[in-house]
């Protein structure tokens, strides 16, 4: 039964890489960066398309979104993957319209008008069996791992653009983003980096040893010290682990920090950010803990306190902070530079407003 | 045996392994099992022994009605976690035996995500009424051959997301680098002594050679303030040791296969304690070794009792296991998982609250769960579809599932277990037990440590011997029908009680207290009773303390003398004694260079402890001395050989005149009589003559005239041959 042992595969593969999820969180397990996380995603999204049985766009999409939700729930904090899924419905969307005949352009427009003549179109509407439509979609996210697979290079191709000789640079924490970024600048230029070690898990240490390996000048401080090394800073540079839909971030903890201290030293805060961290979530208050920190193996000072003590003792750690939108100066993506107001729009363009709850 | 295996499509899983390219996780520790032969060294599945049984009762009653792996653990069965510990370390096959309650057990893990076909961990589920301990176990894995490789051993109550893929290299690395001397490397987190994790009663104290990490010395301190170490750690060769004291026993180990084999080979061995000693104490004889792993990260605690239970439930809940947390639903059970807002309170699906209800820090309550007005919770782990009514406190209380609370209940430290009720103004001071079905109340206040159960403690007792024997239902019906005829005591339990008191720690029975703090592991030394079947108690003096080095040179001088007045009494041959000196020699491991010295040494006293006490002049000692040394002069020559020899004989000969300054007369002709007897040589006397001496006393021994002449005689006659010649 090739068509069973097909399906069992499947469904096995998509368990290994719930479970991968579940375990690793955020960089912690087998599956390191988010960049690789999006490309394992769309993946196996592909395999999902090709093995998977449907017979319509609507019931391949009723796939994906189930399995998006499972991946998503597996993970919450990786929005990456939530990303990845609409990506993938907006592909089979236009690629079904393509088959209909329709442009896409027509699909697009969106005025109040259409908003609310616009009722049921959706799910009805795709359920027109065509026959190239497997082929196409899978031809559409090849396109979209091969612009994935680029991303960290076309961000880093940038960097000349921005970084200029004996120019001070700041960041904070480690992000491969802007370690390539930074890399790519040395390779002509001369400057100082001056890296945030972001406690408790320091990952900033291993940001400056890299660094350092490729003669960047870097010295590294503590996160105290943020705001009284900004004034000697030209530019801060930082990555992030999601772009919200207002432009804000939710960057590794300390970024919060960092911003304040740029904006009141008037220092251009860029953010070096992929497209596939653009996220159509919205930040609410209060950040729901779960989204905001997570309980890490924390400071090995504070195992060692006592029993009496520890049990009184509430130790919390959070690993995101939330960076409104006012503080950021420029989005460096893998398509160009972009403010933040601006990100509204390329939201509208990455993603169908049906799709931004999976 | 009556044993049933229970293989989860595991041929089909083997085959569709082989035949896949394996993503992620797999390819860490590989899957090919076809052509194991030619690959064995990069590619071995990596197994698992899980115990899901504890082979003591520490927690009854409770674990009479449910097997202790499946006791829920913030809302979780305890094996699930452990399974889930080993499926993210990478382990594809997992042996579950289980005993007590097997049944049970098995059904929980058909129904379980580990037994989907999708699974990345295969489960096969043994069990077997026979088991008795944790050796058995062993030994039945030894006789069914179901391990093949190095495997993880733990037990089904271990919560842990410990890392242990660096540990289990280090494993393979020392196995290929010194054929299968290492059996056993067992996992150690560093955590202060008196950390909440640390169960006192399992503190051990462990010596180790801190470049090798092979683990020297290990015990359990239980509690005792002087500890006695055995002197062959200190000079074994190792460089550099450590004690330590701050290790937490994670009670993972990770095995080769050869430990199964060794649990058949010693029959005796019981606990893996037994082992570990076993294996440190006859480490000579055997030649196998044991390693430790010391992890700072991670997270690793058996439950083994309920303050355990306490301490690795708040930290779950604090989060300190990471990414084992209560909203993670690494069980995949149906629905939406619990939420996580601040101050870590955990809230399940279609959970109700009260109006002015309060869940202050550290909560984790359970779907379908209802909770009255102005209740208080703090620090507790509240169940599925419980009830619980209006202005109830909870303080570290464990309520499990289906528990009804009425109004104005006040809970502090206690384990409410399924389908408790417990009716209104009741109140259960720090370390109540209230096992399955019980019903308590209204307005009883029940004493700190009061352990109550529908089960009768008299019927326990009567029904220890087949324990293991009898069904989980069988217990059930019986007990049912005893409860009918005894009645519950209305004063304990409330006027609507249901349940017998099990044992008050505030009654002066000694017995009955030892048994119910025994249940909180506060005691520190266990109830030898329930726990004889898991480990034997060890005897702190116990461990075997060889005799130092010089001891056993005196006791073989003693031998030898011994020897040689039956020799000279019964007229043995010198072969014979040959024979018998070499024996001596081998029962207490002395060099073939301390018996030449010994037996010189005992020679030349030889007159003194014939005469004893009589002072004996150098002639009466010369004269009593040269027949002996005629007689057994084929006894010297049979050990005095290289040249070596003779110089290490002389200079035990010089050693014995030094303290026998009155009997220099006599020296000589013993020298004399030795050259003649053809013992010693002359180029050697001359050689240990020319030499000189280290100490005055010496110096003056070479002066002696005697002595000098008969060196010249030496040399004169030397010359003569060379002459001759």
């Amino acid at each position: 039964m090739p068509g069973a042992d097909k399906n069992t595969d499947l469904s096995e593969r998509i368990e290994a890489f719930l479970a991968d999820l579940k375990r690793g969180g955020t960089g912690a397990g087998p599956l390191r960066g988010s960049a690789e996380t999006a490309r394992e995603t769309t993946a196996l999204l592909r395999r999902i398309t090709a093995q998977a049985r449907w017979s319509s766009a609507g019931d391949l999409m009723e796939i994906i979104r189930k399995e998006g939700r499972r991946m998503t729930a597996a993970q919450p904090s990786e929005t990456t993957v939530g990303n990845m899924v609409r990506r993938v419905l907006k592909i089979i969307r236009e690629e079904y319209a393509r088959s209909r005949g329709s442009s896409e352009e027509t699909d697009q427009q969106e005025s109040l008008h259409k908003l609310l003549t616009s009722g049921g179109l959706s799910e009805e509407n795709f359920r027109q069996h065509f026959p190239t439509l497997k082929a196409n979609v899978i031809e559409a996210i090849n396109e979209l791992l091969t612009e994935l697979e680029g991303t960290t290079y076309n961000i880093a191709m940038q960097a000349l653009e921005h970084i200029h000789s004996n120019e001070v640079i700041m960041t904070i924490g480690r992000s491969r983003t802007v370690e390539d970024f930074l890399k790519d600048a040395a390779r002509k230029r001369k400057f100082h980096v001056i890296v945030a070690e972001c406690a408790p898990f320091c990952q900033g240490h291993k940001m400056a040893t890299s660094l350092s390996q490729a003669e960047i000048e870097t010295t590294v401080i503590p996160d105290a010290a943020i705001f009284a090394v900004m004034s000697r800073v030209n530019k801060v540079i930082i990555g992030t682990q999601t772009v919200l839909a207002n432009g804000g971030l939710r960057a590794v903890n300390g970024t919060h920090t960092l911003a304040l201290a740029a904006k009141h030293h008037s220092t251009p805060l860029i953010v070096c950010a992929p497209m596939f961290k653009l996220s159509p979530q919205v930040p609410y208050f209060p950040f729901s803990p779960s989204h905001s920190y997570e309980q890490r193996s924390v400071t090995h000072s504070l195992w060692w306190v006592r029993r009496e003590i520890l049990s009184k003792v509430n130790v919390y750690c959070p690993v995101f902070d939330y960076v409104p939108p006012e503080l950021i100066t420029l989005f460096i993506s893998n398509i160009g530079g972009n403010a933040p107001s601006y990100i509204y729009r390329l939201m509208s363009e990455l993603y169908h407003p049906e799709d931004h709850e999976l | 045996l009556f044993a049933t295996v229970l293989c989860w499509s595991s041929l089909r899983k083997s085959l569709s392994n082989t035949n896949r390219s394996k993503g992620g996780k797999q390819s860490r520790s590989g899957g090919g099992r076809k052509g194991a032969d030619d690959q064995e060294e990069e590619e071995q599945p990596l197994q698992a022994v899980l115990i899901a049984d504890s082979f003591n009762r520490r927690f009854f009653p409770i674990t009479k009605d449910q097997p202790r792996a499946l006791l829920p653990l913030g809302n979780v069965a305890m094996i699930d976690y452990t399974l889930e510990f080993l499926t993210s370390t990478g382990v594809q096959e997992t042996f579950v035996f289980c005993c007590w309650m097997s049944h049970k057990i098995k059904e929980h893990l058909l129904k379980s995500k580990w037994c989907r076909p999708t699974s990345p961990n295969t489960v096969h589920i043994i069990t077997s009424d026979l088991y008795r301990s944790l050796g058995d176990v062993l030994r039945d894995v030894d006789a069914k051959n179901l391990v093949r490789y190095d495997f993880v051993l733990v037990y089904g109550d271990v919560v842990s997301n410990i890392d242990v893929t660096q540990a289990l290299q280090e494993h393979k690395h020392r196995r290929k680098v010194e054929k299968n001397i290492s059996v056993m490397t067992m996992v150690f987190k560093e955590s202060s002594p008196g950390h909440k994790s640390r169960c006192e009663e399992d503190d051990i104290i462990v010596a180790m050679d801190t470049k090798s990490q092979r683990v020297l010395h290990y015990q359990k301190t239980q509690g005792l303030k002087k500890l006695q170490f055995p002197m062959n750690i200190f000079h074994n060769g190792s460089e550099d040791f450590e004690i330590r004291h701050d290790l937490l026993d994670c009670h993972i180990s990770i095995c080769s296969p050869q430990v199964a084999e060794l649990f058949t080979d010693n029959f005796d061995y019981q606990t893996r304690n037994d082992f570990v000693r076993g294996m440190l104490v006859n480490e000579e004889i055997l030649g196998n070794q044991i390693h430790m792993h010391v992890t700072k990260d991670g997270y690793g605690a058996r439950v083994s009792n309920l303050l355990m239970y306490d301490s690795v439930s708040s930290d779950l809940i604090r989060r300190w296991v990471y990414p084992l947390t209560p909203e993670a639903n690494f069980t995949d059970r149906e629905g939406p998982p619990c939420t996580h807002s601040r101050h870590n309170v955990y809230r399940g699906p279609g959970v109700s609250l009260g109006h002015g209800s309060q869940m202050v820090e550290n909560v984790l309550i359970g779907c379908g769960t209802s909770i009255g007005a102005d209740c208080h919770i703090s620090n507790s782990v509240i169940g599925s579809n419980c009830n619980i009514g209006d202005n109830v406190t909870l303080d570290c209380a464990y309520v499990w599932n289906h528990v009804t609370i009425s109004k104005n209940v006040t809970i502090s430290q206690s384990v409410v277990c399924d389908r408790v009720e417990i009716r209104e103004g009741v109140r259960l001071n720090k370390q109540c037990v209230l096992a399955y079905n019980v019903l308590i109340g209204p307005n009883v206040s029940l004493p700190d440590g009061t352990v109550v159960s529908m089960h009768h403690p008299d019927e326990e007792e009567e029904e220890d011997d087949d324990e293991f024997l009898s069904d989980g239902d069988a217990d059930a019906s019986q007990s049912k029908e005893k409860n009918k005829q005894k009645g519950f005591n209305p004063a304990e339990v409330g006027v609507e009680g249901k349940g017998f008191v099990w044992k008050t720690s505030s009654l002066d029975d000694t017995e009955d207290e030892e048994l119910s703090q025994c249940l909180w592991g506060l005691v520190l030394n266990p109830d030898p009773e329930s726990d004889s079947e898991a480990s034997e108690p060890d005897d702190p003096d116990d461990p075997v303390i060889p005799s130092p080095e010089m001891d056993d040179v005196k006791v073989f001088e003693l031998e030898v003398l011994g020897t040689l007045q039956r020799g000279l009494e019964e007229n043995i041959g010198c072969d014979n004694l040959v024979v018998e000196v070499n024996s001596l020699k081998y029962a207490y491991n002395i060099t073939l260079r301390e018996v030449m010295q010994m037996l010189t040494r005992v020679v030349l006293e030889f007159p003194f402890q014939q005469q004893q006490g009589v002072q004996l002049s150098a002639a009466q000692y010369a004269t009593v001395l040269l027949p002996l040394i005629e007689r057994w002069a084929p006894l010297f020559k049979n050990y005095v050989k290289k040249a070596q020899d003779h110089l290490d004989c002389l200079s035990a000969f010089e050693e014995h005149f030094l303290e026998q300054e009155k009997h220099w007369p006599a020296m000589i002709k013993v020298l004399m009589s030795m050259y003649q007897l053809e013992i010693l040589e002359e180029e050697l006397i001359m050689r240990w003559f020319s030499q000189g001496a280290t100490t005055d006393k010496g110096r003056q021994l070479r002066k002696n005239q005697g002595l000098q002449k008969f060196i010249k005689w030496l040399e004169e006659a030397e010359d003569e041959s060379s002459e001759d010649e």
